[in-house]
């Protein structure tokens, strides 16, 4: 059963990426505009995304880690100098962005809301 | 008087006319069909010519009165018209007119002359190189009985309405919307066979995926398969070919990488602090470099996806002309069947039949991944894969050997080809001429390891000397055994490549050859991706334009670059014979070179033009710093037929070196010093 792990902000992210590394496990992130009191995403391609994203988990290698990432508010992602912009280990160009840690394999935006895409990178692993 | 008319283009106009003019004449029903190939028009013949007789009943004869409609029906390929007689639908029940215009006809459009939305999706359909046949309900006596009859079929009374394939469509939003979303062309193109595919292509290469990708994008249903036998020693990639995984890609970065090593020596006389001795990780490079390839073998499976390709990571192998089976890494089988195959395989190297070579020597399959330093390193061979690589490990600091057996670079201009060994000599790869290796043996394990290399020179000398690598570059050969071609009927030729006709087609109609496997094709990757795209563009959207394999530019990636396009001056001299010959030349050296102490006439320009023609440059030769880039521009004005002259009324850009090229005023035959000048 993959684990699934919700954390909030790139900080949150780096602990959880860190931790989860050494055990040497697959690590697949979904980047998310962060969602509201109402649990609904600024971001409406998220929105579409997540629960495909979510529904093809079960294509992923059963000892897999998915980290689910909320990036944070609107204007603060829409910063050109956001962190989860600038940092190596992201370099987001778009949320949603689903990937795989350490691999070239990515998909951003509606490719994340593509059924067959997404399960084609799970399985890549 | 209404009038059918037909839009033809090229060859087939004459016949039409012959038949068609003068023949018939009536009133009623104007048709108009837009066709594109001679195929097509074939198709117009026999079966809509035939029905005047079989739908409409007789028509009267005619004379003056053909009416040529609208120049929205002109063949945008500048062919010419074709009138045919007009038909009459009078008399004939609308129901019946409207049930066999959509039955007999893939595109049928009811239409009215003045209507610009119908207007609108004629241009679109002809912009798409689709044939279609409209209907003008504007321009027959009977025309709204037909639009009543059409309401009561297809739910809708106004113009455009358009049925495909005898399906409805609807009017001139639903056709553009189905275009945008990619879903026009393959209503129309729908196959008409039983096979799986309409098309499957072998080999995920840059021809496969260009020509698969192309294909897809028209509407039709494709498979690649792309499987990599491991090298000997188990070196394997991802999709992509050569070029991407094992050939142009890494190549030039490791290229680069050397570059930078010189221009860090450089780098000092332009005051940086540069220290003396930097060094180089061998592994960081290799790493970054795949990382970089593994997101563009990601990228293209993402693509295919995107088009709707299937990727089989499997290796195909033909059964019977329609039928494949593919056999995957965990050795499942499938059978898969394909109304027409694209063979893009490509070439493997080549390795030489003596002890030793498969065990311990590698090939450029493995350099690019090699996880460690390769060290003192002999290069067996003067291909260009060959001295390319020399060039990046000598310039990256390893001890390197080319062993060659006769000239540099078979194929090129032979003067260049000796003016890059020359400097390849002077900065520090070692040549051993007129040799070929006879045994390898391994004394050293390790990585890497140490080998042994016994050669023979021609004089019958024996050499033998110690190397921790060996690459052989000694050629590459097609990959067209063992994938069955013997069970489809393909041809080969002597040398393993497919043989083809105009148009890439094999000896078996349905199977085509693109790239490295296609006899008398060009091994470069651009060239693939050109065949690919445009026979795709031939066989599924009816365009005529042809693959172009003269005055191909292209550029060897040594220390100094070497860019050519058109002919050698050897072959420019067996062509058009020496007394027509003139060949312009000089040596040059870049700005970039004078501040950095560089050698001052290393790098050469040269033209070979022929003098019968005005002068034409049939030749474009330069070795120098950039060459790729500067080769590429000046390809056009040989592709466009640019004499001498047109090059000397050409103003240069300063300082840069492509404009050696508006200055050459020395010929060869004069015997002139071509030293390098200052500006």
């Amino acid at each position: 059963m993959v684990e699934t792990v919700t954390v909030e902000g790139f900080d949150a992210f780096v602990e959880k990426l860190e931790s989860n590394k050494s055990s040497g496990k697959p690590i697949f992130v979904l980047f998310s505009g962060s969602k509201d009191a109402n649990g609904k995403s600024w971001c409406p391609d998220c929105v579409v995304a997540e629960p495909v994203v979510k529904g093809a988990l079960t294509k992923a290698p059963q000892d897999a880690v998915f980290l689910y990432v909320g990036v944070g508010g609107r204007d603060f992602w829409k910063d050109s100098k956001c962190v989860f912009r600038t940092d190596p280990r992201t370099k987001l160009k778009t949320v949603p962005t689903l990937m795989k840690v350490g691999g070239p394999q990515r998909l951003e935006e509606e490719q994340c809301a593509k059924a067959d895409m997404v399960e084609m990178l799970f399985e890549d692993a | 008087m209404r009038s059918i008319v037909v839009v033809a283009v090229g060859g087939v106009t004459s016949r039409l006319t012959q038949h068609i003019i003068p023949r018939y004449c009536t009133t009623t029903t104007q048709y108009s069909r837009h066709i594109h190939t001679s195929r097509a028009s074939v198709w117009a013949s026999r079966s809509y010519f035939r029905r005047p007789t079989s739908i409409y009943g007789t028509v009267g004869v005619c004379g003056s009165n053909v009416k040529v409609v609208g120049s929205s029906l002109e063949s945008s390929k500048g062919g010419s018209f074709v009138s045919m007689a007009p038909i009459t639908t009078d008399n004939i029940n609308p129901g019946e007119v409207v049930d066999k215009s959509i039955a007999q006809n893939k595109v049928m459009i009811f239409s009215k002359s003045s209507c610009p939305f119908c207007l609108k999706i004629k241009g679109l359909l002809k912009s798409l190189n689709v044939e279609y046949v409209a209907l003008e309900l504007d321009q027959i006596k009977n025309g709204a009985e037909i639009q009543n009859a059409l309401l009561e079929k297809s739910g809708q009374r106004t113009v455009p309405n358009v049925y495909i394939n005898g399906e409805h469509v609807g009017g001139a939003d639903k056709t553009f919307s189905l275009h945008t979303q990619g879903e026009l062309l393959p209503l129309i193109n729908k196959s008409t066979h039983n096979y799986d595919y309409d098309m499957v292509v072998i080999g995920g290469g840059s021809g496969g995926l260009a020509a698969s990708k192309e294909t897809a994008n028209l509407g039709m249903k494709v498979a690649v398969c792309d499987f990599v036998t491991p090298t000997p020693k188990g070196t394997t990639w991802g999709l992509g070919g050569t070029c991407v995984n094992v050939g142009c890609i890494p190549k030039k970065l490791m290229h680069q990488s050397a570059i930078l090593g010189g221009e860090l020596k450089d780098s000092r006389e332009y005051g940086w602090d540069t220290p003396e001795t930097v060094t180089h990780d061998w592994g960081r490079m290799v790493e970054a470099i795949q990382n970089h390839i593994g997101s563009l073998n990601w990228g293209y499976r993402v693509a295919l996806r995107e088009k709707k390709v299937d990727y089989l990571n499997a290796y195909a192998t033909f059964t019977d002309p329609h039928t494949i089976k593919t056999v995957d890494r965990r050795g499942k089988e499938k059978i898969i069947t394909s109304d027409k195959f694209l063979v893009a395989t490509g070439g493997r190297p080549r390795y030489p039949d003596i002890p030793g070579a498969k065990e311990h020597t590698i090939t450029s399959d493995d350099i690019f991944s090699l996880p460690y330093a390769p060290g003192k390193t002999l290069l067996v061979g003067a291909s260009y894969i060959s001295l390319e690589c020399a060039g990046f490990l000598a310039g990256l600091g390893y001890d390197t050997t080319v062993m060659v057996r006769s000239i540099l670079l078979r194929g090129f201009d032979q003067q260049i080809a000796e003016k890059i060994g020359a400097y390849m000599e002077q900065h520090g790869v070692k040549f051993i001429r007129g040799a070929v290796p006879t045994s390898i043996e391994k004394i050293e394990e390790g990585t890497p390891g140490k080998l042994r290399v016994t050669a023979k020179t021609t004089d019958g000398e024996e050499v033998v000397d110690e190397y921790n690598t060996v690459v052989v570059a000694i050629g590459r050969d097609p990959c067209t055994s063992g994938i069955g071609l013997e069970n489809a009927g393909v041809d080969l030729a002597k040398n393993g490549k497919v043989v083809v006709e105009k148009g890439e087609q094999s000896s078996v109609p349905h199977i085509y050859a693109i790239g490295d496997v296609m006899e008398g094709g060009l091994e470069l990757t651009p060239v693939a991706i050109q065949a690919g795209r445009l026979l795709a563009r031939r066989l599924y959207r009816k365009d005529s334009l042809q693959t172009d394999y003269v005055n191909v530019p292209t550029t060897v990636f040594t220390p100094l670059e070497y860019g050519c396009c058109g002919l050698s001056e050897e072959a420019a001299i067996d062509k058009y014979g020496e007394d027509d010959i003139e060949v312009y030349h000089s040596s040059y050296q870049p700005l970039e070179f004078t501040v950095a102490h560089r050698p001052e006439n290393d790098c050469y320009a040269k033209l070979v033009c022929v003098k019968s023609e005005n002068e034409k440059v049939v030749g474009f030769h330069i070795l120098g710093p950039n060459a790729g880039e500067i080769t590429q521009g000046f390809s056009i004005g040989l592709k466009l037929g640019a004499t001498k002259a047109d090059f000397d009324n050409l103003i240069g850009i300063h300082p840069t070196t492509a404009e050696i090229f508006t200055t050459l005023n020395i010929t060869k035959r004069s015997g002139k010093d071509v030293s390098a000048q200052g500006c």
